[in-house]
């Protein structure tokens, strides 16, 4: 399914604001979204065109967002970004904490309300089809994410006696997803430790530095001296 | 981070202990100065009554004023005129109870007592009337008042009973002392807490109602900017609105947070975090969003800082970073990139964190107002730096601002690191 064509449903009181929002989304080529202004007309709406994703205002003039969601829960697991006018921690862990995917508050660019309605949209209709599709290019060598293998070209592979073909661990396979989601950008060691090992990664470091060794081992030229997969002193690591 | 609904909420104690002192001191102040009107209200109220009000006359004056003739006594004519001003009047009884002499004597009382009669009068009342005995040689002068002027009453106690509370009247003050001073706290706290309250409550409202339209502002503003239809000024003009509306933003979120831990009402949501995660994710994010070359950060952090843990709340540290880098950005480099180094140690069970930055460094008046001496208004905008002094505050942390001696500022963070 294209993500242009995900249904969404924007629930929130100020009419001036839905018509500004849905105008964002809309210019950014959302061409489906239904408006309701209270939770009457949300629920009623919401179970005539069943979205994709919906955007949930916290106040609302009969009732508040939180136990709109309660019941929307009942009837389906669709993802909730919450629009909100509160910046109080409590009302995003509260928020999350019901099982809405994501939180915005007000005041927002179009920008971040796109990328954020985008990456939920993704994340759960999309993810596979990413992981499968991509292929990472690192100047001679060629990281294929479906099958986890590093392939380097002909030559060099004779030249440095290298096979054709390197198989990444589950770790390896790991960091280099994360890094390459975050392309060109720093990664903390912390958000690999949390990418790698989940929960309870606290104390990893050390054991990271050795899995980033071995995957250098397999996709650079010249490990001693990276190209591509880069330290960052104190921080973290990058690919560019 | 998902944290349950029945988080611990920990308050501000270092604020709610000066409060207390305050309460406490206030309340005292009103004791006392209760204590000294009353006092001053007591006296004044016996003068008035001593001046308006008399007592007995003194048998030894009337024997004094009385002088044996042959056929009886005769007295004075000053005391006799002061037996009619007073309205009172006396009589002289001889060894037998037989009366020898009297002035102004009721008609209803006999002219001879027994010993009986004697002792009783003493103690009590003769017939109703009021009277005073004085003995004078063999004789007794009673000098008595008209009925239902005076009240009268013996006391008798025992020595140990009046040993005892002499011994424990100063306990029973210090209760009473004690009882009336948390009564006033309590209600004064109480009184206090509420207008707090509603005045956190006032400014969260009025942060609110203001992101709605502030919203439209922002979200127009953007769109007109991109618009390839209006002319390059009118664009220019619109990005000028979309940058303020971003910089009242962050002036309403600063509103919200420095009244909530001004009021020492921000209900810090603790957990365990790793500084050194944090200072990490922070710098990285800067850095990511840095034009490449123009923002060095170098972060140290030894092994024992590594593993420090602290009890903070993530959010409010996060932003703690986020200021003081924001602050040596804005602040810093005006020649070259912007150099910030950040080190992070553990010592003595603390947390210590130091940024330093290549800028400018703080000038004396910053420095004066971060240490919270002054409270007058600059024109040096700070408020970044203040929110960043009162959250560590909050934490029950310490933060000093300085200067190099090779230029640019540096801060200093230390908090209490969970015990390991």
């Amino acid at each position: 399914m294209n993500l242009h064509d995900c249904k969404i449903l924007l629930i929130d009181d100020e009419k001036a604001l839905r018509e500004m929002v849905c105008g964002f989304l809309q210019r950014a080529g959302f061409h489906e979204v239904t408006m309701a202004g209270n939770c009457k007309e949300a629920e009623e709406r919401f179970s005539a065109i069943e979205p994709h994703l919906v955007l949930l205002d916290i106040m609302l003039p009969d009732g508040d967002g939180f136990s709109l969601l309660k019941r929307l829960r009942l009837l389906s697991e669709v993802p909730v970004i919450f629009l909100s006018a509160r910046d109080e921690d409590e009302s995003r862990l509260r928020g999350l904490g019901l099982g809405a995917d994501d939180y915005i508050t007000k005041p927002f660019l179009a920008e971040e309300l796109i990328l954020r309605v985008t990456a939920v949209l993704k994340r759960v209709y999309h993810t596979k089809a990413i992981q499968e599709e991509e292929i990472i290019a690192l100047g001679k060598c060629l990281v294929d994410m479906g099958s986890g293998l590093v392939r380097w070209d002909s030559a060099v592979s004779e030249a440095v006696g290298r096979e054709r073909e390197i198989a990444l661990t589950a770790k390896e396979y790991a960091i280099l997803q994360k890094l390459a989601q975050e392309r060109g950008r720093i990664v903390t060691i912390d958000a690999l430790c949390d990418a790698v090992w989940r929960e309870e990664n606290y104390g990893y470091e050390n054991t990271l530095v050795v899995h980033i060794r071995r995957l250098r081992e397999k996709i650079e030229e010249d490990p001693s001296h990276p190209q591509y997969l880069l330290t960052v002193r104190g921080l973290g690591y990058r690919l560019v | 981070m998902i944290t349950s609904e029945k988080e611990k909420i920990n308050y501000n104690y270092k604020k709610v202990a000066r409060f207390f002192f305050y309460g406490v001191s206030t309340v005292f102040g009103i004791v006392i100065l209760t204590g000294v009107l009353n006092l001053i209200l007591l006296i004044s109220v016996a003068v008035v009554y001593v001046n308006t009000d008399a007592g007995y006359i003194q048998g030894g004056n009337v024997m004094e004023a009385l002088t044996q003739t042959g056929s009886g006594y005769e007295l004075d004519r000053e005391m006799a005129e002061e037996f009619e001003r007073e309205n009172q009047w006396a009589m002289l009884l001889d060894e037998n109870g037989q009366v020898i002499w009297s002035i102004r004597k009721p008609e209803e009382l006999e002219d001879q007592y027994t010993q009986s009669d004697i002792a009783r009068m003493s103690k009590w009342y003769l017939k109703g009337y009021p009277v005073q005995m004085r003995a004078w040689e063999d004789r007794i002068m009673i000098v008595g008042m008209q009925k239902d002027t005076m009240w009268k009453y013996n006391m008798e106690f025992t020595i140990s009973w009046m040993d005892f509370v002499k011994r424990t009247i100063l306990v029973f003050f210090l209760i009473d002392f004690t009882w009336i001073v948390a009564l006033a706290f309590l209600f004064t706290r109480r009184f206090t807490r509420k207008r707090e309250r509603a005045r956190i409550e006032w400014i969260a409202g009025i942060s609110h109602d203001i992101r709605t339209p502030l919203s439209m502002v922002m979200g127009y503003s953007d769109t007109l900017e991109h618009n390839g239809e209006l002319s390059e000024e009118a664009r220019q003009q619109a990005a000028v609105i979309r940058h303020q509306s971003m910089v009242m933003k962050e002036l309403i979120s600063d509103l919200n947070l420095t009244s909530q831990l001004e009021y020492s009402m921000q209900a810090l949501r603790k957990e365990a975090v790793r500084p050194a995660e944090i200072v990490r994710s922070v710098a990285v994010a800067f850095l990511n969003d840095a034009v490449p070359g123009m923002l060095e950060i170098d972060v140290k952090i030894d092994e024992s800082g590594e593993q420090t843990i602290v009890k903070a709340d993530r959010q409010l540290l996060m932003r703690v970073f986020r200021n003081l880098i924001n602050n040596s950005v804005k602040h810093g480099g005006q020649t070259d990139a912007v150099k910030i180094s950040i080190s992070l140690w553990k010592e003595k069970r603390r947390c210590h964190i130091r940024f330093q930055d290549n800028g400018v460094g703080y000038s004396e008046e910053v420095l004066r107002r971060l240490r919270g001496r002054k409270k007058e208004d600059a024109a040096e905008n700070i408020r970044g730096l203040e929110i960043v002094r009162k959250i560590i505050l909050a934490h029950g942390g310490k933060i000093g601002f300085g200067n190099c001696e090779e230029g640019g500022g540096y801060c200093v963070i230390a908090l209490r690191a969970r015990g390991m």
